[in-house]
């Protein structure tokens, strides 16, 4: 299991790059949600267990999946989901305030 | 056979990334995102974690693409 | 010069971002020598009890509404807090729609598809316990009933059927109930929120009524997160 986080490395750094250079305030939303991924991505793989099964035991298995790292992620998805609903609100009052979306421009105009 | 599937999906994975973050269009960069969730929920089957997947499929492929398609509508005119 | 000045500031950036790949690249290597043979007591106690201490057979459901429940009431204060920052940001104004008006064939494919709709989530809701699912994703399921009657007909036909004031009481009985319910632990002599060390007696694995409280506290979930991203929702298409 050494490729999978060199991909958690790659798509989270893509999602920095994104929200570092992009000028469009909607792609910088989509840089949040793709390190957000990333991070479940990263859960998922450190809970994980070779040849191990989902962590429903209505028999008794021997290899079980960690459960922890599996519930921390699925309150992460709801609450980026909410977040990522606040943060598309407030880049339309922004859009209403200086009609545009350019962080350089909403820079200049706020002189 | 499922290693080279899984690697293959990952591998596709950093691709619709890669798209979404460096296209002009902003509407092909929000049409990708679903794909890439898409991509991730199969990852998540194949990790044996049924929840999270039932979870990402619901919330990021479809409610987040539509917070996304509407701040587009009322953005541009 | 002021080029030549643009361009440094983007290889800037990209120098800090691969800086900091190659310092996360580092620090993954030793988490992963660090995973590979280590032994999480924690969680193997949560596999090889689990089941005998709750009652559940989905262990995410036992670790989410009973060893960690305290996680998932502030959880739920998030979404709270999201539904309430949004109804703030958005005046009371009269809705706008989209351009487009659709054909009768989405219209009533629509209508065809809700009930199913509600009978998954309702499953969701009331099986969390036992497969797969839980509140989280039965909320999630029935929120997007409203939201589908948002797009297709309109904003005015979807707050007709269901009320902005009825979704926020289902809201607000989603919070109240939980906490209610964790207070229950208290007056039985238990802790805050317990549901397996509780005296309710938590019935055997496998059934529809076991696990003690965590079926009631997974219905409590789903109505809140349900109410809550149809409120989201509806706030963020009204702004103008």
């Amino acid at each position: 299991m050494e490729i999978p986080y060199v991909v958690v490395i790659i798509l989270f750094c893509l999602g920095m790059y994104t929200i570092i250079t992009k000028k469009n305030l909607i792609k910088i939303v989509i840089g949040f949600t793709i390190v957000e991924s990333s991070l479940i991505l990263l859960l998922m793989l450190v809970g994980y267990k070779p040849d191990g099964t989902a962590p429903i035991l209505d028999k008794g298995y021997e290899i079980v999946v960690d459960p922890i790292p599996q519930a921390l992620a699925l309150t992460t998805i709801v609450i980026g989901g909410s977040v990522t609903a606040v943060m598309l609100a407030v880049v339309i009052k922004i859009h209403k305030r200086y009609r545009t979306l350019n962080i350089d421009e909403i820079r200049k105009l706020r002189g | 056979m499922i290693d080279i599937l899984f690697y293959l999906l990952l591998l596709f994975l950093i691709i619709t990334a890669f798209f979404m973050v460096f296209t002009k269009d902003l509407s092909n960069s929000v049409i990708t995102l679903p794909l890439f969730g898409a991509i991730l929920v199969i990852i998540f089957v194949i990790l044996q974690a049924p929840g999270v997947a039932l979870a990402a499929a619901i919330m990021t492929v479809g409610l987040t693409t539509a917070f996304f398609v509407i701040t587009i509508n009322k953005t541009e005119y | 010069m002021s080029r030549l000045n643009e361009r440094f500031k983007k290889l800037y950036k990209i120098g800090l971002v691969i800086t900091f790949a190659i310092f996360l690249f580092f620090l993954f290597y030793d988490i992963h020598n660090l995973d590979s043979d280590g032994k999480r007591y924690l969680s193997e106690h949560y596999i090889s009890e689990g089941v005998q201490e709750t009652g559940a057979t989905n262990l995410v459901a036992s670790v989410l509404y009973d060893y960690r429940a305290f996680d998932t009431l502030g959880e739920a204060t998030v979404i709270l807090t999201a539904a309430t920052i949004l109804a703030f940001l958005v005046p009371i104004t009269k809705a706008t729609m989209f351009g487009t008006t659709f054909k009768s064939i989405v219209n009533q494919t629509i209508t065809l598809i809700i009930p199913f709709l509600a009978v998954l989530g309702a499953y969701l809701l009331l099986f969390g316990h036992l497969s797969p699912g839980g509140g989280f994703v039965g909320g999630v399921v029935l929120s997007v009933i409203p939201i589908l009657l948002t797009i297709t007909y309109s904003v005015d036909f979807s707050e007709y059927i269901f009320k902005p004031a009825q979704k926020k009481l289902v809201e607000n009985i989603g919070a109240i109930g939980f906490v209610l319910l964790g207070l229950l632990g208290v007056f039985t002599g238990s802790n805050f929120l317990a549901s397996g060390q509780a005296p309710f007696g938590t019935g055997s694995a496998g059934e529809v009524f076991s696990a003690g409280l965590i079926p009631y506290l997974n219905l409590m979930i789903g109505l809140k997160v349900g109410a809550g991203l149809a409120i989201i929702f509806n706030s963020l298409i009204k702004e103008k």
